[in-house]
């Protein structure tokens, strides 16, 4: 408030075109997407481009929601990204507890191991998983998919529920303890409730990682059915008759991936800034 | 009782001599090995393939046999190889130091205090949750190069076009154009942060001193956010240096190959003609190259949690 006070006019001029010019920067393609994705093919290839549609339609999507497979491709999407999810924060949860809270040889490599693993390029292990997943069968099934971002999302959520133990002091374990707590019912009654916002952040964090993937999904899916939502963005369908190029498609494309992500940023924002933190910022 | 109670308070007296090793630990295991395997399963092992695929020469058509160092030693023969590597380093700075500086600039900006702020946090973070296939569609809009706004708009104010994805040197700025504005959100977000968490004594300390908004900036807060710093430029470059998605979905690697980062050479080897033991090798340069940033941040997580 007082800096607020006694900022010039001038200043605030300058801070407020800064600011505007940023937005624009980040939004306008968004906001450009959307437009374009109710547009007419034809209107969609107009010069000079309308900013606001003359005939807005749905017609670009309804074409998409039919060649896209939709309902069994947002379906597997779903149930990719929440499993995968899912699985990683337990997992993790579970070995960022023990790291964090038992003594064990082997612990800190334990934790360096897993953290850096992150750095290792999913193109360098995507070929051999790829060669591997057809010799057991698991190439084009949901569960293969669903493995490697559970696997891809360990390190991430490690970080996100070790930050969050970590600043749970340690006299707690022992006053439960003293209390005559059993160790089943320090994690359970104690531990599990006081981290239990860092397991939300880690999930939402990996779910949309996971939704978001398109590398693996790609190689390891094949038949339209069994794509994911980026997959299918990236083989935009042809619409036959119109010979123009589908500028609407590819946005109304890009709002259906987009869309079902946006009520995650809306509640969980704060959350999610939280993770982003907490993973980035675990060794400063 | 007694191990596990031991066990759980690692500060207290350890009672080594009752119990076996296995009695001991197994609760500690039983938590972290799930974890450890299914990682293990999915990096070291296919990481370990791949380096043995790279001295192979093993391909869609050939089973394959150990033929040593001969695919290394053809790269260096290989100019798009060379090329790749070139490129691949070029994108890696510029990229990582423009994310940077554009989102310290952000932070800054946002770390005002000014009206509409929260909203304004919101919609710079858009970009960080879009999937980067999807952004380089939402991008592909803006840049085509006959009817994209962005020509339009040029030819409007009466410029020249540019031909955003069909020239080498402007797809190469489009693509790292692409990448700032999806992975500028990150780093805004963490150099905010930093910034709040900056003891503001210190900042008030500079202000009575008589330090200009600028001084207090460079010499004050910039200074205080040296190991931020550190670490994004890190973890950004860890993340640059591997870029696929963006630029297959913006450019596939072209025009011809004026895009074409290692990890897409790698893909490219690989999964379009099939050349198992060649583009294993690829991989390597391009696994060597990202361990060498990724370990030194790794070093640095792993001291701090000892």
């Amino acid at each position: 408030m007082r800096k607020r006070n006694h900022r010039s006019p001038i200043t605030s001029v300058i801070l407020y075109s800064l600011l505007a010019l940023t937005l624009v920067f980040v939004f306008f393609p968004l906001f450009w997407m959307l437009v374009t994705s109710l547009k007419t093919p034809i209107e969609a290839n107009e010069l000079p481009p309308t900013l606001i549609p003359r005939t807005p339609t749905l017609d670009a999507f309804k074409f998409l929601l039919e060649r896209w497979h939709y309902p069994e491709v947002l379906l597997n999407t779903f149930v990719i990204a929440t499993f995968s999810a899912l699985g990683a924060t337990i997992l993790s949860g579970m070995a960022a507890y023990g790291i964090n809270r038992l003594q064990f040889p082997g612990r800190s490599a334990f934790y360096g191991f897993m953290v850096a693993t992150l750095a290792l390029p999913g193109m360098v292990t995507i070929g051999p998983i790829f060669m591997t997943y057809k010799d057991i069968g698991l190439l084009d099934t949901r569960l293969g998919l669903t493995l490697v971002f559970l696997s891809g999302g360990l390190p991430l959520a490690m970080l996100v529920v070790f930050s969050a133990l970590n600043s749970i002091p340690r006299d707690i374990d022992d006053a439960a303890a003293i209390d005559g707590c059993s160790w089943f019912d320090t994690l359970f009654r104690v531990m599990l409730p006081i981290a239990m916002p860092s397991f939300v952040v880690s999930f939402l964090l990996l779910f949309i990682h996971a939704w978001n993937e398109f590398l693996f999904a790609y190689i390891l899916s094949v038949t339209p059915e069994k794509r994911v939502l980026t997959v299918r963005l990236f083989e935009m369908p042809n619409r036959g008759d119109v010979y123009l190029p589908q500028y609407d498609l590819i946005a109304a494309g890009g709002v259906l991936v987009l869309l079902p992500i946006i009520p995650i940023l809306i509640l969980g924002q704060k959350r999610l800034v939280e993770g982003i933190l907490a993973g980035a910022t675990q060794g400063t | 009782m007694a191990q596990a109670e031991s066990a759980l308070s690692p500060t207290r007296s350890r009672t080594r001599h009752e119990a076996g090793f296995f009695a001991k630990y197994w609760m500690a295991y039983l938590l972290v090995l799930p974890a450890i395997i299914v990682r293990f399963a999915y990096t070291i092992i296919p990481l370990f393939r791949t380096l043995w695929l790279s001295l192979t020469n093993m391909s869609i058509t050939n089973p394959g046999e150990f033929v040593g160092l001969r695919n290394y030693a053809m790269l260096f023969q290989d100019e798009l190889f060379i090329n790749s590597l070139g490129w691949t380093f070029v994108y890696t700075v510029s990229a990582t130091l423009i994310e940077t500086a554009l989102g310290l600039a952000f932070a800054v900006l946002l770390n005002q205090k000014l009206r509409g702020q929260s909203t304004a946090i919101f919609i710079v973070m858009l970009p960080w949750v879009i999937a980067p296939m999807l952004a380089s569609n939402v991008w592909k809009l803006l840049l085509y190069d006959s009817t994209g706004i962005f020509n339009q708009t040029l030819t409007m104010v009466g410029l020249d076009r540019i031909p955003w994805l069909s020239d080498p040197f402007w797809a190469r700025v489009s693509v790292t154009l692409v990448s700032v504005w999806k992975n500028v959100a990150w780093v805004s977000l963490i150099f905010l942060a930093g910034l709040r968490s900056l003891p503001k004594e210190v900042l008030e300390a500079a202000e009575v001193d008589g330090a200009g908004p600028f001084t207090r900036f460079f010499r004050v807060s910039l200074p205080l956010l040296q190991s931020t710093t550190l670490l994004i430029l890190l973890l950004r470059g860890m993340g640059e240096i591997q870029t696929f998605e963006q630029i297959y979905g913006l450019t596939m690697g072209g025009p011809g190959t004026s895009t074409r980062t290692l990890a897409l050479l790698a893909y490219e080897r690989f999964f379009t003609e099939f050349r198992y033991g060649y583009g294993s090798a690829v991989n390597m340069w391009l696994f060597l190259f990202a361990a060498l940033v990724g370990f030194y941040y790794s070093w640095k997580l792993y001291q701090a949690a000892r």
